[in-house]
């Protein structure tokens, strides 16, 4: 728990939300992908899951006591734990020219929704502002310790 | 002994201001964390807590949920303005803290120094 645990939390958070924002647009730009590497028919949207990272008091305790390793998210902070596939049908659209056409003449196209993926961008990137102006408020309060030093 | 003891004071008001700041940090950072709950520390409680503590010495603070804030669909109840009200305040009482503590090394300074 010192000067520097809030700014790290902070920073937990901007990359978590920047990975979020990273998955949105990918996911934005495959709207229209019918095929993916491997074969295995048209892109599946993603979804991250976030999680929380020693908020149970043991956990706390434990992470403050053992020093902070690089790579390891402190204790409050988040962390994006992996990225899933969405379980949704294919929409599948007539249109017996495409090459990726079955023998009915139906392609199978991501089931992705501009909007909804416009709507997690957005949030993202309000989160990470957010975070980023905690960060300047951080850096702040560490400059005003800095300033004790000066008469 | 005035100065000494008034200074150990506002160590841990500095201290507690900056646990409180990282518990904000850690909330703002929950934002979009599904089943997360709203944390914070009873300011004016830990601060008796504190000062009563023998010198040198700062107890960790309590850490709870807050009760009463609006729970959205996925369990999460993180406001943001509230953080961000909560934000603004710890960073003007922690600017209070050290001018404070300025204006004591500065006393401090003075007595060494005497009237030049």
């Amino acid at each position: 728990m010192g000067l520097f645990s809030a700014l790290n939390i902070s920073a937990s958070a901007l990359s978590a939300e920047r990975e979020r924002s990273e998955v949105a647009v990918s996911n934005l730009a495959n709207v229209d992908t019918t095929r993916t590497e491997g074969g295995s028919g048209p892109y599946r949207r993603r979804e991250v899951v976030l999680e929380s990272v020693g908020t149970s008091p043991f956990q706390s305790v434990l992470n403050n006591a053992s020093d902070l390793r690089a790579g390891t998210v402190p204790s409050g902070g988040v962390k994006l734990t992996h990225v899933v596939e969405d379980g949704a049908d294919p929409i599948r659209r007539y249109d017996p020219g495409h090459p990726d056409a079955d023998k009915d003449g139906y392609v199978s196209f991501p089931a992705i929704n501009p909007a909804e993926e416009m709507v997690d961008l957005m949030g993202s990137v309000r989160a990470y502002q957010l975070n980023a102006s905690a960060v300047s408020a951080s850096k702040q309060m560490i400059q005003q310790s800095i300033d004790l030093l000066k008469s | 002994m005035g100065n000494v003891s008034i200074l150990s004071q506002l160590e841990s008001y500095l201290s507690l201001t900056n646990q409180r700041e990282t518990v904000i940090a850690s909330n703002m950072a929950n934002v979009d964390t599904p089943g997360y709950h709203t944390k914070d520390l009873d300011f004016q409680h830990e601060l008796a807590r504190a000062t009563a503590a023998p010198d040198g010495t700062t107890p960790h603070a309590v850490v709870r949920d807050v009760s009463g804030l609006l729970e959205r669909p996925d369990g999460n109840n993180v406001d943001i303005d509230r953080e961000a009200m909560k934000l603004s305040e710890v960073q003007l009482q922690y600017q209070m803290g050290t001018q404070l503590m300025k204006g004591e090394f500065h006393q401090l300074i003075t007595a060494i120094n005497g009237d030049e």
